[in-house]
Parts: C-alpha cells; sequence; structure tokens
C-alpha cells in the first residue's frame, strides 16, 4: 500500500474542477476572504499566450475539426470525444471512446478535462430560461418543478451576466420580443429587473439572419396540440409565428457606457460601473478586444473574445494576490476518492498527482478543507460520487441525464448569403421555447448557423472534394461554382428540451477505468417521445421557413447515422448539444427522495458537500444551460459562504 | 557546380509546377505564389509522384498556361485528355487541385498506388498551419479560413462579396 501524504494546509473551501462553475465560486470566496484549493485533473496548457497558441495550432492542423480538436486529449485525463459516437447495437456496450455507452441510442454530447474547462470550446450563447421552464409540473403536468421560481435566480442571473460580460439589447430579449406566447400571459412582466442592462451591446446580427428574418418572420406555424374545425382554429389557437431574434453571447462587443446623468448599472441590486471586458488570459494579453469575426468560436476563439473561465479564474487569482489569501488551483490532480468521516460528513478528498500530462504515474495525496464542492460537470461529479458511496439515500445520483438533442437542417438559398463569415450563431427563432402546447410536446429553439453546412456536411472541404471527384471541374469553373455552392448554404439547428428520465443515467462499473484506474462513465440513454414530437414539429417548421424563403431543402438523414431515430413513421438524425444536464438535480425538502441536493445546491446526506453546475438542473429546458449554471454558481456561493460564517 | 546544376533543374521544375497549377485551379501565378505555400507543395508532391511521372506532369504546363487565355477551349480539352480522363495522371491532378484548395493532401488511390508505386507520404494531412489559412477555397467562396485572417467587428452584417465573373 502506498501511503497518502496529506497536503499541509487546511482550506476553507476545496472545489473539484477548474472550470466555469469552479472559477466563479472561487472568484466569490476569496473576495468574501476564505481560503480556496482547486484540484483540476487536467494540466494548464491554455493559460499563457503561448500555450494558446499552440491550441490554435493544433486546430489548424486537425483534420476532423471537432470541439475538442484544438485541445489535448490525455490519458490521465481523458474527455469524451464526438468522433467516438456510433450506433450502440445490441446488449453489448459500445466502449470506443471514453464512455462507455450503453445505448439504446448514443449519448452524442462532449465536454473537456482542462483548465477553463469547456467553456474553452462552448458557443457562447448566453440565453436565460423562462418563467415556465421552472414549473413544468404545475404547469403541464410534466416532470419536475424547480426549487424556486425563475425571479429567485434573476439577480443570479444578472451576476452571471456580468461575469461572463454578455452581449445583447434587454429590448430584444423579453419573451414578448422574441415572439414567445408564453404559458402564462404575464411572464414577460419584470423578465427582467427595471433598468437593467446587458453590460455591453449586442453582437450584429449576420447578413444571412437578416435575409431569413426579411422572408420568414411572421410566417404562422401550427403547433398542432388543437383539433381543427373545417379548417378554423378554436379560440385560444396555437398558431405560433416565427420571429428572427439577435441571440445573447458571451462574446466581447462594445461594452455599454454610462449615459448623461447615470451614476451606474444596477446588477443584483448594487451599482456598478460600466463594464471592462477582458481580453486574452496571459502575458501578452490584448485587453478587452472585442469579436474580430474569427468564424472558430467552436471549437477555439483565437483572440480570446469570446468568454472563458480562464479569465475568471485569472481575476480569483489576481484578488486572492492583492489581498493575499491562499487560492491555490492544483493541476494534474484528479480527484479520485472523497472521504467520509463517522457523521456523514467530508473530511477529505484523495488526488492522484501526476508530474507529465498523458503520463499516468502519480503519486497520491489528500486534500482537506472545511466545505466541500464539486464542480467538474454533470458527468465527473457522478463518477466522483458514485467512486466514493456519496448520497446514496435518494438513487437520484447520475440519473436524469438531460442534453439538448440536436437536429440539423439544411438547404440552398437563391441568393449568396455571407456562409462563413463571423460567429458561428448570432441570431435564432426563439418563439417556439414556450407555450401552451407543452403538456403535449417538448418546446425547442432554432438556431440560425453562420456557417454554412459545415457542421452539416464537412462543408466547404466536402464541396472542393465534391466538385474536383465527381464533378470533374477544374480551373475558373470550379472557382466559381464553389463560390455558387457555397455562398447559399443555410442551417439551421434545432435545440429540443428533454425531461428528465431515471433510465437515461450515468453510473460506474469495475470493469471500465482509465489508465490512471479511475471510473470510467457508463451511459445509458434514450430520448422520450416528448423530445421526438417536439423534433417532428420543429422539423416541420423548418421545411415551412424553407417554402416561405425560398430555400431548396437538402437535408438527409441515413439510417446508419450514429444518432437517426424515428417518430411517426418518419426517420431523423440527431447529435448531443454538449449540454450535459440533471444528474444530481436540486429538490425541495418535501421532496428530498427525489432529489440530491437543496436549492442552494448543498447535498442533503452531507452537510458539508455541495455538488454545483449544470447537473444541479431540474429541467433543461430550451435554453444553452452555461448561462443557468453560472447563476447557480452564484446562489450556491452565497450559501456556502454563509455556511462558513 | 553540381549543386548549380540542381538548383537550375528545382527552378524550372517549380516554374513548371506553378503553371500547371494555375491551369488546374483557375488562379493565375503570381495569386498561387501569394499564399506562399509553393516551395511546401512542390515538395509534398514531387515525395508522392515518381520522378518519370513528375515530369510528365509538369511538361505540358507553361504551353497551357501561355494559351489559357486565347485558347480556352483547346486548353479545356487537353486538360481533360492529358489530365483528368488518364488513369496515370488523373488522380494526382485532382489531389493537386484540392491541395491548392485546402492545403490539404488527399490520398491517391490504391489502383494508382498499385500500378505506379506507393509513397510513405501519401498520406492525408494538412500540411502546415499556413497551408490551412491559404487554401484557395476561402477566397473561392468569398470567405475567410475558419480561426484566422479574421475579417474584423461586424464584417458579418454586410452583403457577402460578389462572385468573379467566368472568363
Amino acid at each position: 500500500m502506498s501511503v497518502i501524504a496529506d497536503d499541509d494546509h487546511i482550506y476553507d473551501v476545496v472545489i473539484v474542477g477548474a472550470g466555469m462553475t469552479g472559477g466563479i465560486l472561487a472568484k466569490q470566496l476569496i473576495k468574501a476572504g476564505y481560503s480556496v484549493a482547486i484540484l483540476e485533473s487536467g494540466a494548464k496548457h491554455g493559460e499563457k499566450w503561448e500555450t494558446y497558441r499552440d491550441y490554435l495550432d493544433q486546430f489548424y492542423l486537425s483534420l476532423a475539426k471537432t470541439p475538442n480538436s484544438p485541445y489535448p486529449d490525455l490519458s490521465t485525463s481523458p474527455s469524451p470525444s464526438v468522433l467516438d459516437i456510433t450506433s450502440v447495437r445490441g446488449t453489448t456496450p459500445d466502449t470506443e471512446g471514453y464512455f462507455v455507452q450503453q445505448g439504446p441510442m448514443p449519448f452524442g454530447s462532449n465536454y473537456l478535462r482542462a483548465y477553463g474547462g469547456t467553456t474553452l470550446h462552448w458557443l457562447g450563447t448566453s440565453l436565460r430560461m423562462l418563467p415556465a421552464d421552472f414549473e413544468m409540473a404545475t404547469r403541464f403536468g410534466r416532470a419536475v418543478d424547480w426549487p424556486f421560481k425563475y425571479q429567485a435566480l434573476r439577480p443570479y442571473y444578472e451576476l452571471a451576466e456580468w461575469e461572463i460580460g454578455v452581449s445583447g439589447e434587454v429590448a430584444e430579449q423579453t419573451p414578448k420580443a422574441m415572439g414567445i406566447q408564453t404559458s402564462n400571459p404575464k411572464d414577460n412582466d419584470g423578465y427582467f429587473a427595471k433598468d437593467y442592462e446587458y453590460p455591453m451591446h449586442k453582437i450584429p446580427s449576420s447578413y444571412m439572419d437578416d435575409y431569413v428574418a426579411e422572408r420568414a418572420d411572421g410566417l404562422p406555424v401550427d403547433m398542432g396540440t388543437q383539433r381543427h374545425y373545417h379548417g378554423h382554429h378554436k379560440k385560444g389557437s396555437d398558431i405560433v409565428a416565427a420571429k428572427v431574434s439577435n441571440t445573447p453571447v458571451g462574446r466581447n462587443s462594445t461594452p455599454r457606457g454610462l449615459g448623461r446623468g447615470k451614476k451606474g448599472f444596477k446588477v443584483a441590486g448594487k451599482e456598478r460601473a460600466a463594464f471592462q471586458p477582458r481580453g486574452a488570459t496571459g502575458a501578452f494579453s490584448f485587453m478587452g478586444q472585442r469579436c474580430e469575426g474569427n468564424s472558430s468560436c467552436i471549437p477555439i476563439c483565437p483572440i480570446q473574445a469570446k468568454y472563458n473561465a480562464m479569465k475568471t479564474l485569472d481575476d480569483a487569482l489576481t484578488e486572492a494576490k492583492q489581498r493575499r489569501i491562499r487560492l491555490h488551483i492544483k493541476e494534474q490532480s484528479v480527484a479520485s476518492r472523497v472521504e467520509l468521516d463517522d457523521s456523514q460528513r467530508i473530511k477529505g478528498i484523495v488526488y492522484k498527482r501526476y508530474d507529465f500530462p498523458g503520463v499516468p504515474q502519480y503519486s497520491m495525496r489528500r486534500i482537506r478543507g472545511r466545505q466541500y464542492v464539486l464542480a467538474a460537470g454533470a458527468v465527473e461529479n457522478v463518477t466522483l460520487a458514485l467512486a466514493s458511496g456519496l448520497c446514496p439515500s435518494s438513487h437520484e445520483l447520475g440519473r436524469n441525464l438531460m442534453d439538448h438533442p440536436y437536429m440539423m437542417t439544411w438547404g440552398l438559398a437563391q441568393d449568396p448569403v455571407g456562409a462563413f463569415r463571423g460567429p458561428g450563431s448570432t441570431s435564432g427563432i426563439a418563439s417556439y421555447r414556450d407555450g401552451v402546447f407543452r403538456d403535449q410536446k417538448a418546446a425547442f429553439r432554432l438556431e440560425l448557423g453562420n456557417w454554412g453546412w459545415n457542421f452539416a456536411a464537412g462543408s466547404p472541404t466536402s464541396n472542393v472534394m465534391q466538385l474536383v471527384e465527381n464533378e470533374n471541374l477544374f480551373g475558373a469553373e470550379l472557382r466559381h461554382k464553389l463560390y455558387h455552392d457555397v455562398q447559399r448554404q443555410i442551417r439551421i439547428g434545432v435545440l429540443v428540451e428533454q425531461l428528465p428520465q431515471s433510465s437515461n443515467r450515468v453510473t460506474i462499473d469495475p470493469s471500465y477505468r482509465d489508465a490512471m484506474g479511475e471510473y470510467r462513465p457508463v451511459i445509458s440513454y434514450d430520448i422520450g417521445d416528448y423530445s421526438r414530437a417536439g423534433l417532428a414539429l420543429a422539423h416541420d417548421a423548418c421545411m415551412q421557413i424553407y417554402r416561405q424563403a425560398g430555400i431548396k431543402n437538402h437535408t438527409r438523414y441515413n439510417p446508419s447515422d450514429a444518432g437517426y431515430m424515428t417518430y411517426d413513421g418518419k426517420g431523423l438524425t440527431v447529435f448531443g448539444a454538449g449540454h450535459l444536464v440533471g444528474t444530481h438535480r436540486m429538490g425541495t425538502s418535501a421532496n428530498k427522495s427525489g432529489s440530491v441536493t437543496d436549492e442552494n445546491m448543498r447535498t442533503w446526506d452531507h452537510s458539508n458537500l455541495w455538488m454545483v453546475g449544470c447537473g444541479s438542473m431540474p429541467t433543461i429546458a430550451t435554453s444553452n444551460p452555461t448561462l443557468t449554471m453560472a447563476a447557480l454558481a452564484f446562489k450556491a456561493g452565497d450559501a456556502i459562504k454563509g455556511a462558513l460564517k | 557546380m553540381a549543386n548549380k546544376k540542381k538548383d537550375v533543374d528545382d527552378d524550372a521544375i517549380e516554374h513548371d509546377f506553378v503553371a500547371i497549377s494555375a491551369v488546374l485551379t483557375g488562379y493565375d501565378r503570381a495569386e498561387l505564389y501569394g499564399t506562399g505555400c509553393v516551395k511546401e507543395y512542390l515538395h509534398q508532391f514531387r515525395q508522392v509522384l515518381p520522378e518519370k511521372i513528375l515530369r510528365e506532369f509538369l511538361e505540358p504546363g507553361p504551353s497551357l498556361y501561355a494559351d489559357i487565355d486565347t485558347a480556352r477551349d483547346e486548353v479545356e480539352m487537353a486538360v481533360r485528355s492529358h489530365y483528368l480522363a488518364s488513369g496515370m495522371l488523373g488522380p494526382p491532378a485532382r489531389a493537386l487541385i484540392q491541395l491548392w484548395y485546402l492545403g490539404q493532401w488527399m490520398p491517391l488511390p490504391a489502383k494508382w498506388r498499385n500500378l505506379y508505386g506507393a509513397s510513405r507520404f501519401d498520406v492525408t494531412r494538412i500540411i502546415s498551419t499556413r497551408a490551412y489559412k491559404e487554401g484557395l477555397v476561402w477566397d473561392a467562396i468569398g470567405a475567410h479560413p475558419m480561426g484566422a485572417k479574421q475579417q474584423g467587428f461586424g464584417a458579418w452584417a454586410i452583403e457577402p462579396p460578389k462572385p468573379k465573373a467566368l472568363p
């Protein structure tokens, strides 16, 4: 037996995971004067300017420019890859990648285990959830309610938006402005606090956004939940007009200035100065550079105009240094076991420290604190907790795994639309994010993509191959046809909500371990009829938009696709959206048996253990979960500060 | 002396290589030199093609290039018969076009390798970070390489460039 060496210091808080949640918590706790240690399984490759350049070069040289392609995949801290997703057949799990996939559907999402976490490759979409999303059981008889309502999270959304640096216009982001016929007409009231403003002006919508808006805005889409009588809809009909709206994003644009006579911006009840955009981390950082349209938010923003958690971690380190408070971020340190004392409180975390990235030779150490936070993402939080025998009472740990099943449709417009310029997406059609139809079928959001068929069909590489190898073009004709074929590409992504389902789960199995001897996630996953009905409706909506806008449909779904499935006799293909949610959900004290943590993300079973992140969310709804995760981190931070007093 | 002769020979090969590349890609010689990738693409091409086939491939380059503006139809016929329809020169021609457009080498078909010899350099790869950024496809589609040569804040909101007129 090897001896486990204890770290010298006992910290106020020990956090697992140097991503966005861990970063926000660390920054808040340091500000309040508490010492913090963070265990990060990955290496600190990207924090310096030179090493970030290495990421970029790796992206240029990658044949498959997947979300994780710029970043090292270390055997000492493996990450799932979208290239490993295959159909799961029969009863044999697919063990090709890091995930052990039990099916029946493959779980198509990934994440990144590195300093800064998955925010290194996120798109930046920063939509708030809607009031109805917190009350799915009450309003629609579906899934569960959150332990609190939208208004309780609203101040934390403000903190999150100012932490990330979100670019958007309040007037364009209310449910009403987005064209949503909310399930409760009052949802629009107070969606934003009076006088609240986003820290930066919106990112301009793309030429293509306007092209689609000009042709499709106002298009009536039938949600199909009511009977038709003689061709007429009854009162309260569920016809919803499509409306293209700009998407708020964590991407630097122009900071909002203080107008004449205005003293500050009100954020969560406190006055603030104008937002100071942050640029790239590292010694040669560019301060607050705006988005320059590099067209590669996923997988990497070359100038870090897009927010990533390294910025918050940087803030925390600076604050700690100035105030002489201990903040120790331990990279290359894989949390292995959480240890309990007799009263079911955490007494320490044993971790494996490796010296060389990718070389699975390590020493065992133990770190101790007063409070402990698991902030390693919805999957890694669960594998660590299960490996340590934590949170057994509710039997919910690891269950209710959700994602946004992500379907694409694509077509060719009649005119050049400016594909392959600008951020991945600048607008969407949010009109279908809520409505009375949600008692029957899933709500969804349509995302307008700015990069042609890049995600859908590998353009423009695939176009070059097609024209050269099959259409036998060369010279000026080739050049001309490429313009013709690619400039007009339109792609709409569909993000549909998924309900919590206990059989969709992450678990562990001693048969499946990584090179460090840690448990690999074993995943069972399926997509229910509620989501499939929403996907079918979304597909119809896309086709209706294409007909209206004169866009020739080129969408093809192949039964050999890993994510192929059917609904109502029609086939469609889905991918993962990288939105891993729900595995350690919050609940009320009245419903302890149905949840892993309380509303502040403190585990029911261990009074000094908190599980924070997207895994905390009881339902996923239709917004990309990162902003909500950040808001939850602020909420949990307040409660942890209270527990430390 | 030997080195000097080699240099002269290399210059001639490069001259012919750029000429036939211009004919096949639809970009003129100056534009191809403008990518800064001529030498590394030629290097890749020579590593894959046996010397004899290389010579045969390059030889018609200059005359085709010279005629491209005055005798377009004849050049097209010649390219199709000498290159695209040829079992020996067709696959390298298509690989070369894609090399220029994508900065990426596409391996030759197995049949070609069986007939003319396999090279260990005949593997899929992006030649260099520069090659990725200089892929002609980005210019051809009126955009910029994803992740490089950014166009500036808000450029995505303006009307895209018009297509180049066909000669």
